[in-house]
């Protein structure tokens, strides 16, 4: 009974064995950490053997965990370890740093991003903030991020409500979650654009 | 439906995840519901160290800042344990119990001291390394089940879920309950703001205690 | 004593996590030894591959303003699934007019059955999901700042 399904798990189950030996055998903090994110790796393996739009959809918030529970767990290396070390100063191109064009072309991708909606609209808008933080410098500013960070997700939690117990306006829910989502993605971006370059100065 | 926790008194249905209340997952509820309203309202104390042999004595500081962030991650990891005694989806499970686990990972972590955070990194990948049986678990019960739902499955008369599948959930969850023992082991029971550690054990022992009822129900 | 040096062991915290990770490695070679395990086909959300179409496999389906049918668990949990059908942006659009090759990438078009399940019937993942992330987010700014 050697079906598809079984010789895929075999494999998958066979590469999650290696990246435990490994993580097993490790000892240095920092290799362990890397070797979590490899060791991740088997584990969407097996969701996705799944096969259908259901593992794709299970895929996201299982990829999502990981590279969130590595980011935490980063910081918290940092911080243990007492690296302190801020990266050296950027390049000073005067092209960049007073011309208008960063600003046009950062807000045209953001409008662009607007108009998309949704994910996609959020990376794109996302990128355009992100370029204009990183061509412009960037001044210790980041509540309004945050708090826009904070709203859309309060907006994508109602709108769930709505899917839920109102589903006679899943239209007005379906634009919550995806402005929702969009006001996130530009947030998480440019924040992680900019947290972690020169700061407190 | 007929499980070892009872028949469900009440079900709350959010499309295709339907939360069930049988006896025993609200009586779980009840008591995550009971511990996070202890640690919203409850007060950390400031610790005070006698110099034994003499009326000296002389108090530990801690920040208001760290208190009100552990508090915070403590409220949260009390709302992560609500939803995962009582979710009726396999894989929201898994995904409630991972809340559990980096919330925990948060309390520890907040702790201004290199031994703490160092228990909290390790803990924090075996935390991460938890996640990976938890869902290659809720997988494999997809895929040979076709269906994620706990009330289906409990349903059928045949148990289709595999064994290894079952296994796979355990030391999942085992990963993500290991907290107690980074915290103890740091001294964290000593440490100025106990109240929010002990919201770690409590978390640990809720998806324990609902682990126990998955595995028995598919 | 065995169980003096077990636990000895144990309590080196350093020591929990090469445990732990054997102990995974152990149960995934138990896996393995249970292998094969059956596939149920009648699965929920099934994915149709048409190897014709430019999406494909990407291919989220439905057409604007007609409902598409979704094999949900509990349908009557979710009387408005199916509506919202995949769309495309501008760019996407034009590439999938012109070449086969759109379907490669995962992001080119949002929407559809994707969209249905992660807001609407399996909506309960995903809150749960950006929760931890904004857990982990609030962790690490908050060791950032405090320095």
């Amino acid at each position: 009974m050697w079906e598809e399904y079984s010789i895929g798990l075999l494999g998958v189950l066979l590469c999650g064995v290696i990246a435990f030996v490994a993580l097993a055998i490790e000892k240095d903090d920092l290799h362990r950490l890397l070797l979590i994110d490899l060791v991740e790796i088997p584990s969407l393996g097996i969701v996705a053997l799944l096969a259908t739009d259901l593992a794709e959809a299970l895929i996201l918030p299982g990829l999502v965990v990981g590279i969130a529970e590595l980011l935490a767990l980063s910081q918290i290396y940092l911080v243990k370890e007492g690296l302190k070390e801020q990266p050296e100063g950027r390049l000073h191109i005067e092209v960049i740093e007073y011309a208008d064009a960063p600003l046009i072309l950062s807000l045209f991708l953001v409008v662009y991003g607007i108009i998309l909606s949704g994910f996609t609209g959020g990376g794109v808008a996302g990128l355009g903030v992100v370029f204009y933080f990183m061509s412009r410098g960037y001044k210790e500013d980041l509540s309004l991020l945050e708090a826009a960070a904070g709203i859309s997700w309060a907006i994508w939690i109602v709108s769930f409500f709505v899917f839920m117990f109102l589903p006679q306006y899943w239209l007005l829910a379906v634009f919550g979650a995806g402005g929702g989502i969009l006001l996130k993605v530009i947030a998480k971006m440019s924040l992680v654009g900019t947290m972690w370059g020169r700061s407190h100065e | 439906m007929s499980s070892v926790g009872g028949t469900p008194l009440f079900l709350l249905e959010f499309g295709d995840i339907v939360m069930y209340f049988t006896p025993y997952t609200t009586s779980l509820f009840i008591l995550a519901l009971v511990f996070t309203c202890i640690v919203i309202l409850s007060r950390p104390e400031n610790q005070l160290d006698i110099i034994f042999g003499s009326d000296g004595y002389y108090t530990k500081e801690t920040e208001v800042e760290e208190l009100r962030f552990r508090r915070f991650m403590s409220i949260a990891c009390g709302l992560a344990c609500l939803g995962a005694t009582v979710t009726g989806d396999v894989f929201d499970f898994t995904l409630f119990v991972s809340l559990v686990g980096i919330t925990n990972v948060g309390i520890v972590a907040a702790v201004r001291s290199r031994h703490v955070q160092n228990a909290a990194f390790q803990y924090g990948i075996v935390a991460l390394a938890g996640t990976v049986p938890l869902f290659g678990g809720a997988a494999i019960v997809a895929a040979t089940n076709g269906t994620l739902s706990m009330i289906e499955l409990s349903a059928r008369t045949m148990s289709g879920v595999p064994l290894i599948a079952k296994a796979l959930l355990t030391l999942g969850v085992m990963g993500e309950g290991m907290a107690p023992f980074y915290a103890a082991k740091a001294e964290m029971f000593r440490a100025p703001g106990a109240p929010y550690v002990i919201m770690c054990s409590l978390s640990s022992l809720l998806i324990f205690l609902r682990v126990v009822e998955v595995i028995i129900t598919m | 004593m065995i169980i003096s040096r077990i636990s000895a062991f144990i309590s080196d915290f350093e020591n929990l996590m090469p445990l732990f990770a054997g102990a995974c490695a152990l149960l995934f070679i138990i896996g393995i030894l249970m292998l094969p395990l059956p596939y149920e086909e009648k699965q929920l959300y099934p994915k149709q591959i048409n190897r014709s179409s430019t999406l494909d496999p990407y291919d989220r389906g439905g057409s604007p303003f007609t409902r598409a049918t979704i094999i949900s668990q509990y349908p009557q949990n979710s009387p408005t699934a199916g509506y919202v059908t995949t769309y495309l942006t501008p760019l996407s659009w034009f590439l999938a007019n012109t070449t086969q090759h759109l379907g490669t990438t995962i992001v080119a078009h949002p929407g559809g059955i994707l969209d249905e399940i992660l807001y609407n019937t399996r909506g309960l993942d995903t809150v749960v999901e950006p929760t931890i992330l904004f857990i982990a987010f609030a962790i690490g700014s908050y060791l950032f700042r405090r320095g």
